[in-house]
């Protein structure tokens, strides 16, 4: 299973983070947010001095680019734990 | 003329230790600890539980003030208890503030594609990310990629 972060974060920020915390896997820039969008994931005026942002989801997706698992909070301070998403993980033939 | 003694006024440190504990609660939910997604109401309820405490301290302090002591502690107490509990019902209501996204891809639905750049500016597409690493050529491809997408750093 390949992790993969998307925000609205432009790439120094990105750099920035997985940097300061070690992350060894990709984290990609979506700074208008049309992929975002395009997930219908948007948080409009969510962020800092009202930018649009995502929400907070994670999708575990298959070779054929269809969904297998998914997990959508619904409060930001819960976040999916990293031994539900392996579970999930496992689980794929 | 001798003064009858008067009782301490526990509720009013018991609101703020409640106050404490949904602060508590809220803190420990960024530990990612099992249960998790239950320690938000925890601090919920725990921080509505202390302002219902402390109006009967308060109403023991003042309405009832031959029989107990503490006005001023009271008070001070009393301010730090609403200041904390109110942030922590406040912060409930606000961390869930989220937009529904009911369109958003469901299991067995297939996911958009993109190209997006990554944190060195190199372009990355969704089909680039189940290729095997070129970087390791003993690496399978991944049978799945995990999307996560995140508010920001900030």
């Amino acid at each position: 299973m390949r992790p993969v972060a998307i925000s609205v974060d432009v790439p120094q920020i990105s750099l920035d983070l997985s940097r300061k915390v070690g992350y060894t896997f990709p984290i990609l820039s979506d700074p208008d947010a049309a992929v975002i969008r395009s997930y219908h994931l948007l948080h409009a005026g969510g962020g800092p001095e009202g930018h649009d942002i995502a929400r907070p989801a994670e999708f575990l997706v298959g070779r054929n680019k269809t969904v297998r698992w998914s997990n959508f909070t619904e409060d930001i301070r819960v976040r999916a734990r990293a031994d539900e998403m392996l579970a999930a993980a496992r689980q794929l033939r | 003329m001798v003064e009858a003694i008067k009782r301490w006024n526990f509720d009013v440190m018991w609101a703020l230790l409640l106050a404490l504990g949904a602060l508590a609660a809220n803190v420990a939910v960024f530990a990612t600890p099992p249960l998790q997604s239950a320690l938000p109401w925890v601090s919920l309820c725990l921080g509505i539980l202390a302002l219902i405490v402390l109006v009967r301290g308060l109403w023991r302090a003042f309405g009832e003030s031959q029989i107990y002591r503490g006005k001023v502690l009271s008070v001070v107490l009393g301010l730090l208890t609403v200041a904390l509990a109110g942030l922590m019902v406040f912060a409930f209501f606000l961390a869930r503030k989220l937009p529904t996204s009911v369109d958003a891809p469901q299991v067995g639905q297939q996911v958009p594609d993109f190209t997006l750049t990554d944190s060195n500016g190199k372009a990355v597409s969704l089909d680039s990310l189940f290729a095997a690493e070129s970087s390791e050529p003993q690496a399978a491809a991944p049978k799945a990629v995990l999307l996560i997408f995140y508010r920001g750093y900030w």
